[in-house]
């Protein structure tokens, strides 16, 4: 299951499963255990199979083990390198993504609602490229079906654009750069909800793939000039003489500095400085007569600042590379950090000229890292806990089934659908009760696909549509078929149900089905393949010939932390009843389904939620 | 709804039980909660609820209950101001958003209290920042548990199971306790594990903590036990709700709580939220506003009706709050800021509905352009703890005397 450019000799991968679990229950690294907060470089003495694959696992998403071994073979220095200044020619196998080609001229620029949109149409006889009927029933319909083809045609398409980012975290050979944007993805967080585009939330995506790791400065302007942020923060609408402050408010208390070092003045000067800046269609402007062109008084400075301006006076405050360089670690490393360990990192960036691989190389290479608090205590996010699993499974793409949006959304993290502009809380905040079990549930699904699975892309999750379209077959007239159709006897009708049906320029309820069916049309469906697995045949190249060894190499193949004696005690017994013998050899040809419910009682653990 | 009817007769019978209570939804002047029970403080022996209903993004209090009476509103509000003749009155001064059918039958049947001016000194305009001091009752400061997971460490020390819930996709800050692991599930349906017949024993079992040393494994184990002990319970309690209200087209998930208190599950703190900062209206307000103001005024009315019918509405109390309001002026987007003061809403049975606290000037806005707070949103959560919980230690929860609203009966 080797990728290209990594080739060495095999090692005998059931003498490091069982050496792996002759080590500690947790991950243990011996001389390393007790260095938290130390920075100095680890040595080739330290580095070994468990420290790879710690190190695999954070600044990646993990790996089968003969990647594990591949990055162990190198120097530690070597591995980290190879990791973070990444060679982009790694991942030549990678394709750019497809779009269905679902966007035309005429959308732009969309509309903020659908009452805005009718009202344009009917102010001047056209809106969204479609012109309104002259005359008969709902002239208005055309331009509403074409309103609500773009919201789930752009739904559908941004969950494709999921789909191939998630593809690329599964394939590829560099796979630190796609964690980096996955951190800028939930650090300068859009909602797809409210840009309603999904050409700038890829253009985005693409922004970080490329600048993820270099200068964070850099990447600051751009974010600030990027229309998916751009649209997401009303940025469109700060003028002058009527500054919005949400982009300047979000730039300076999420993105750069954080509450507290800031004045809420700071805040409406910042925001006259970013007036005017707007964008158009795909591309950034700038409306010189919007823009405040006056002095502005920002952080102890006066001039007539504009945004860059602003943004490399935030750059210049001490507190911004300490709480860019905290945020990266508690992503990579672990939540608590002392003060002291943030200066010291903050200054390694600020040394660096806020250049992103810098720190990240002394953040890997450290023996904070790989000591005890900071390894096998992470909770694993929902994508990192998908894409990790497929991973160790040796997959190399995302299966269609079960569906990876669905999959990971239920676990509570969704891509481009980031809660706020805060992004997602991570730590301690990816586990409830109810989470922990579903994250069960996801490894059933991989493992044993649902039969009755449907696709999302192609049935509408919304029953009311679903009821429209049956009875728009049956022959129903408009006014007929989207008749609210849940109202139970005598029941009270609730008064979002009654507001329905009142306009005759065109009907909404029926424009949303008509959305769908043209949004349905256009976009490319998700394959539907679902995880090729054959567990048999990874047990037998390992040469594993009775269920202690099967278990304990699931184990040490699956686990980053080492569950209880008796939970493996239990796994081995449930293997040896389910198989009615404990020879591996003797169950060959009908040990899949056996091997796999095992896998399943694994991934059901507490302990596997830790990475 | 959630399913069809299957006994119609008997559901006829419930339901003209429960509208008996309804005909005094038409225009009649406020009317006060039924005779006072003579009920002993003791709120978890009494089985008294408190459910907190979180509306996030800071809602605007102005635009909900429009102070129609006071020109200052018109003049800030050129544009999206409410016009009197489009408002749902309820006195000489106020009127309810036109979308709110539902709060304003509340209101008349007089199972609402309004608190104006709810807010805290020095106001934070940051959602994060802001609603944080909410969840844990201690504003410019900070605390590492929330009021209610607070409110349940002292209540319940105990921490007997499934006492405290709170339906999201993940935990809220609000309910983080020291001693309860407080049961969080979104869609119950799902709240179960998806397991063979023959991996069940095996799932079943969840190791002891013992002398696990890595706190986030312990914690992972902790989890599992909940998890363990209150999805089936859930499950179960979700699988024989059968209500014919219609709670409109978001239920902001008030069905699940009252399927649990019909299943008898012994939670007395539920914990639920419109989420996701919907309510964060800067731009193009009006339409959006009285959208979500619609969604919310259902789901309230038809959470009431619900309780009614299950026969526990007197033992309910509902709290809605927003992490602030918005800003006196329109902004030029024809929607409104960050704002401070806003109003709070307890809803129930029990609740003396009506005005409380002072009104909020208009004119004399603090920080340029926002209401000046006139109540401390502590002495609102104070006059639920004690009036409603009978839980008399404030100091200790909300670090300090707040002092109460007699807002029950």
């Amino acid at each position: 299951m080797l990728r290209a450019p990594y080739r060495f000799a095999c090692l005998a991968v059931t003498g490091i499963a069982l050496a792996l679990l002759s080590s500690a229950s947790t991950a243990q690294l011996a001389g390393l255990a007790s260095s938290q907060d130390d920075l100095a470089p680890i040595t080739n003495a330290d580095w070994n199979f468990e420290t790879a694959a710690h190190l695999l696992e954070r600044a990646g998403f993990g790996g089968t083990p003969a990647q594990i071994e591949a990055l162990a073979a190198l120097s530690p220095i070597g591995a980290v390198n190879s990791l973070v200044n990444f060679e982009p020619a790694n991942n030549r196998h990678l394709q750019a993504f497809e779009h269905s080609g679902i966007h035309d001229a005429g959308l732009e620029p969309f509309p903020p609602s659908r009452p805005a949109t009718t009202e344009l149409a009917k102010a001047t006889g056209q809106a969204l490229g479609i012109k309104v009927k002259q005359e008969g029933n709902r002239r208005l319909q055309p331009v509403v079906n074409k309103f609500f083809y773009w919201l789930r045609a752009s739904r559908l398409e941004t969950n494709r654009v999921a789909y191939w980012w998630a593809d690329r975290m599964v394939a590829s050979n560099n796979p630190l750069q796609e964690k980096m944007a996955l951190f800028w993805h939930g650090h300068y967080a859009v909602n797809q909800t409210k840009v309603r585009d999904y050409r700038k939330l890829l253009v985005e995506l693409e922004m970080f793939h490329e600048m993820g790791t270099g200068s964070f400065r850099d990447l600051m302007v751009a974010v600030a000039q990027d229309p998916a942020m751009l649209s997401f923060l009303d940025a469109g609408v700060n003028l002058k003489g009527a500054p919005n402050e949400n982009f300047a408010r979000e730039i300076m208390e999420l993105f750069t500095m954080g509450v507290g070092n800031y004045s809420e003045t700071d805040i409406r000067e910042a925001a006259r400085a970013f007036t005017g800046w707007n964008y158009v269609d795909l591309d950034f402007v700038i409306n010189e007569d919007q823009h405040d062109n006056d002095v502005k008084n920002f952080l102890g400075h006066s001039g007539n600042f504009d945004g860059v301006e602003i943004i490399d006076i935030i750059m210049e405050q001490p507190v911004t590379a300490e709480y860019i360089a905290s945020k990266i670690y508690r992503f990579f490393v672990r939540e608590e950090l002392s003060q002291s360990l943030a200066e010291e990192l903050g200054n390694i960036l600020r040394d660096a000229d806020y250049d992103v691989a810098t720190l990240l190389n002394a953040i890997f290479i450290s023996k904070d890292f790989y000591s005890a608090p900071s390894v096998g205590s992470q909770i694993k996010s929902p994508v990192q806990l998908a894409i990790s699993t497929y991973r160790k499974l040796g997959l190399e793409s995302v299966p269609g089934v079960p569906d990876f949006n669905q999959a990971t959304g239920a676990l509570s993290q969704s891509l481009f659908r980031p809660p706020t502009v805060a992004g997602w809380a991570g730590g301690r905040s990816w586990m409830t009760p109810g989470l922990l079990l579903e994250r069960g549930n996801f490894a059933r699904d991989v493992l044993f696909p649902d039969i009755n699975f449907v696709p999302p892309d192609r049935v509408n999750g919304s029953s009311e549509i679903r009821s429209v379209a049956d009875r728009i077959r049956q022959g129903l007239d408009i006014t007929s078929a989207t008749q609210p159709s849940s109202l139970g006897e005598g029941g009270i009708m609730a008064e979002s149900n009654m507001l329905a049906d009142r306009d005759e320029e065109f009907n909404t309820r029926y424009g949303s089905f008509r959305g769908w069916q043209m949004a349905i049309e256009k976009v490319i469906p998700i394959p539907r393949h679902t995880a090729r697995l054959n567990l048999s045949k990874m047990l037998d190249e390992r040469g594993v010939e009775n269920t202690t060894e099967a278990v304990d190499y699931l184990l040490a193949r699956f686990m980053r932390v080492q569950p209880d004696n008796s939970t493996r005690s239990m796994l081995i017994s449930f293997l040896n009843e389910d198989l009615g013998t404990t020879s591996i050899t003797e169950a060959q040809t009908y040990m899949e389904d056996s091997l796999r419910l095992v896998l399943h009682l694994i991934m059901s653990q507490p302990e596997f939620q830790l990475g | 709804m959630k399913k069809n009817n299957k006994d119609k007769t008997l559901d006829r019978r419930e339901l003209l039980a429960g509208m008996a209570g309804l005909s005094a939804m038409s225009m009649v002047p406020p009317a006060f909660a039924q005779a006072a029970q003579a009920a002993a403080a003791q709120a978890v022996a009494s089985g008294k609820v408190l459910v907190i209903l979180e509306l996030s993004g800071g809602n605007d209090g102005l635009n909900t209950v429009v102070p129609y009476g006071d020109d200052a509103y018109y003049r800030q509000r050129p544009n999206i101001g409410i016009p009197k003749n489009e408002l749902r009155i309820i006195d000489d001064h106020f009127g309810f958003n036109p979308g709110m059918a539902g709060f304003e039958s509340l209101y008349k049947d007089g199972k609402m209290a309004i608190v104006h001016g709810c807010g805290y000194e020095n106001p934070s305009y940051s959602h994060f920042t802001s609603m944080a001091y909410w969840h844990t009752a201690a504003p410019n400061s900070g605390d590492e548990y929330g009021w209610v997971g607070k409110l349940a460490d002292s209540i319940a020390p105990s921490a007997p199971s499934n006492y405290l819930v709170n339906i999201g996709s993940t935990q809220s800050l609000a309910v983080k306790s020291e001693k309860h692991v407080p049961v969080v599930f979104d869609d119950p349906n799902r709240f179960m594990r998806e397991a063979f017949a023959a991996e069940k024993e095996a799932l079943d079992v969840v190791p002891d903590i013992g002398e696990v040393e890595n706190p986030s494994r312990r914690f992972l184990l902790d989890i599992a036990r909940s998890a363990n002990d209150a999805s089936t319970l859930v499950r179960d309690a979700w699988s024989k709700y059968d209500s014919p209200v219609d709670y409109g087209v978001n239920d902001l998930d008030l069905q699940k709580v009252v399927a649990l208190l019909d299943a008898g599950m012994p939670t007395s703190l539920y914990y639920v939220s419109y989420r996701n900062n919907s309510f964060d209206t800067h731009v193009f307000q009006n339409n959006l506003h009285r959208r979500l103001l619609t969604y919310t005024s259902d789901a309230v009315a038809g959470f009431i009706r619900d309780l009614e019918r299950i026969g526990r509405a007197d033992d309910v109390a509902l709290m809605i709050f927003s992490e602030f309001g918005r800003r006196v002026p329109e902004n030029v987007s024809l929607g409104t800021d960050h704002g401070a003061a806003n109003a709070m809403f307890v809803v129930g049975n029990q609740v003396k509905g009506g005005h409380y606290g002072k009104l909020p000037s208009l004119t004399e806005l603090a920080d340029g352009d926002n209401l000046a707070y006139t109540t401390d949103f502590r002495k609102v959560y104070q006059s639920i703890t004690q009036g409603w919980l009978g839980h008399n230690d404030s100091a200790n929860l909300l670090g300090g005397d707040f002092g109460t609203f007699d807002l029950f009966s």
